[in-house]
């Protein structure tokens, strides 16, 4: 993948001002510091040795001394004038104060380690001024406090939790994991964790565990992605809904396949679902917006279950009182 | 060297910047053209003209700020600088936790477009500060997080520039689709979402707007400044008269189902149906339910995953909670009628 040119520009400066004042660095050191390998720290340094003023003779370009690049150490000899550090932009700052602030939350009943956070976010707030108060972020993952306690302190002492998980399809499950990270998507904050149960990568939404505990058994590092994004199941048979066009926002939020806009204003979204159960929630919570699905018994289905709902609503019918 | 290849845009901005540094009072738009690499590639003044623009906008946006100097006297080109110590990074001095801790800290946007920039500030803060960072202090405690859509970088873009922007919206209470045009104060994420606030021009007053209700892209549609983006806004005010105030929902749940819902709330008596029209009360083992109570802040929010449960969950109040499910219930079971 190539690398955006403001990116590498940012880098490049960012390596002259910080050989300025650091003095010289290995390779890998550097590597480290700027977070990309040691083949794209000699690219850099290739780059910069060919940049300068103008007039680009060898007394006007950025240089290296030679003979300790041969030893994969860099040592800046002329940096042409380039010795401050960029200043960081709006978004720069909003983002990082934003991150540090939501982060700082999340230790907020731990160890010390807030101090840290504390003194962290005053120096950047300093440098960065009024406006990071444009980006307000408070993470508090939805569900009951002892299984958001319980995840936490599982994920600071690094053990074991053991988890009572009511899924998608409302099906009630023990488990034991290894929590690896918490997710916050939109109004969603989901658990990543390696399952024992499944031997695999799993994702637990929090507000759908229904119970946790901290174990004595420290958690295992497992190698896994740490990638939630959701798609859709490759092997899973494509099913199609026609919707009214006020709808539109459910193809933004369900990962679709395809959306295709009808001339009646109406659309369809292809969806690729492996949970049945999970798609006629669906279908039953926007009733009000569906057209037409794609295959018919789906419809039958949610129009069944709908019927089964409304009796049941007829043997609980608020007028009369109901027995404690 | 003098060949056909152009040169890479980070070389030519890279030569720019050098220059620009350098110059003892200032360069003019045709010392730059003839003399920095990169820019002898314009084929003509027009494309010399269109490139210098773009490298002057992104440098700008990098936090390099060029300055221009208006020479005076006869000359009437204007000159180009940069000011080092006008746009220079302030040094942090972070110790190597704090630097550990912004590291982590700044893997927490899952969303391109913002983790390009803490990426940007990190590599910036990086060069600035000679500290090794230790990452254990607060490992496995760092969240992730994603934002709804495409919209948090527009908005941001829009509130740190003061320009008003348009977008498409679903309105939770009426379930339309309309066009919305406001001017920016804050975006904020709180357990139950992401949120712009907001002056709605429309509305003539402050509103809240859920970033995962918002249709198609973000636009700007107004002249920055053209606004002030109040200094204090109480977020938590405003979200809270949005939501309406908490509730709680009274469901009867069939035992064993709707784990989710009884992992929100308590549970409590168990209750059992009557026939249709009689006060008795089933004898049918199948028909007895708990009681849960689950607070709840959206109605139709919750409305939607009440009726997502069927027959599993039946609300007994309070009553706009139960109307709502009855009237998705209804229309989910006329989707087989209509079908004969």
């Amino acid at each position: 993948m190539a690398e955006r040119a403001d990116e590498r520009l940012v880098r490049l400066l960012g390596l002259v001002t910080y050989l300025q004042s650091a003095g010289p660095a290995r390779v890998e050191d550097l590597a480290r510091r700027f977070d990309v390998t040691g083949a794209q720290i000699l690219k850099d340094v290739d780059q910069l040795w060919v940049a300068g003023t103008p007039g680009y003779w060898p007394q006007d370009l950025i240089d290296f001394d030679a003979a300790s690049m041969e030893r994969g150490v860099v040592r800046l000899i002329d940096g042409r004038g380039i010795t401050r550090p960029l200043r960081l932009g709006t978004r720069e700052a909003v983002a990082l104060v934003a991150a540090l602030r939501a982060l700082r939350e999340t230790v907020a009943d731990e160890d010390g380690r807030e101090a840290v956070l504390d003194s962290v976010l005053a120096k950047l707030s300093t440098a960065t001024g009024e406006a990071a108060a444009a980006l307000d972020v408070r993470l508090s993952p939805p569900g009951r406090p002892d299984v958001v306690h319980a995840i936490r302190t599982a994920l600071s002492s690094g053990r074991r939790l053991h988890l009572t998980y009511a899924d998608a399809a409302d099906n009630l499950s023990e488990r034991d994991v290894d929590p690896i990270e918490l997710h916050t998507r939109d109004a969603s904050t989901y658990l990543l964790a390696w399952c024992y149960r499944a031997q695999a990568r799993r994702t637990f939404r929090t507000d759908r565990i229904v119970s946790a505990h901290v174990t004595d058994t420290p958690a295992v590092e497992h190698d896994v992605p740490r990638d939630v994004t959701f798609r859709p199941d490759d092997d899973a048979p494509v099913v199609t809904v026609r919707l009214a066009s006020s709808a539109r926002w459910i193809a933004e939020q369900v990962p679709v396949d395809a959306v295709r806009d009808l001339p009646d204003a109406t659309f369809e979204v292809d969806l690729r679902v492996a949970n049945r159960v999970w798609l006629l929630h669906l279908l039953t919570e926007q009733a009000r917006y569906v057209v037409d699905a794609h295959p018919p018994d789906l419809l039958t289905d949610v129009a069944r279950d709908a019927q089964a709902a409304l009796d049941a609503y007829a043997a609980f019918d608020p007028a009369p009182p109901t027995l404690g | 060297m003098g060949e056909v290849t152009r040169t890479p845009p980070a070389e030519r901005l890279l030569n720019l910047v050098i220059a620009l540094v350098n110059t003892s009072t200032a360069m003019s738009k045709q010392q730059i053209r003839t003399s920095v690499a990169g820019y002898d590639q314009a084929p003509s003044i027009e494309a010399f003209e269109r490139m210098f623009e773009r490298d002057k906008d992104t440098l700008r946006d990098l936090g390099v700020p060029i300055v221009t100097v208006d020479p005076g006297g006869h000359a009437d080109e204007i000159g180009y600088r940069v000011d080092q110590d006008a746009y220079a990074l302030g040094a942090l001095d972070l110790t190597p936790a704090e630097l550990g801790v912004l590291s982590l800290a700044a893997q927490l946007w899952q969303d391109r477009s913002i983790a390009t920039d803490t990426s940007r500030a990190l590599t910036k803060i990086r060069a600035a500060d000679v500290a090794e960072a230790a990452t254990d202090i607060v490992a496995g405690l760092a969240p992730r997080v994603s934002a709804a859509g495409g919209a948090l970088g527009p908005l941001l873009d829009a509130i740190g520039t003061a320009t008003p922007v348009r977008f498409g919206y679903h309105a939770a209470n009426t379930g339309e689709t309309a066009q919305r045009h406001v001017e920016p104060w804050r975006v904020a994420a709180r357990g139950g979402g992401w949120y712009l606030i907001g002056h709605d021009r429309e509305r003539q007053a402050p509103r809240s707007y859920r970033l995962s209700r918002m249709v198609g892209s973000v636009r700007l549609a107004g002249a920055a400044g053209e606004y002030m983006v109040p200094a204090d806004v109480d977020v938590d005010a405003f979200l809270s008269t949005a939501g309406g105030p908490e509730q709680v929902a009274r469901l009867a749940v069939l035992p064993e189902r709707a784990g989710a819902v009884r992992a929100r709330g308590t549970v409590g008596v168990t209750v059992r149906g009557h026939a249709p029209g009689s006060t008795t009360p089933m004898e049918a083992e199948a028909e007895v339910r708990d009681v849960v109570e689950v607070p709840y802040g959206q109605l139709s929010a919750m409305a939607d995953e009440i009726a997502g449960y069927g027959a599993a969950v039946v609300v007994l109040g309070p009553t706009e909670l139960r109307e709502a499910v009855l009237e998705r219930l209804r229309a989910a079971a006329r989707l087989g009628a209509d079908r004969g």
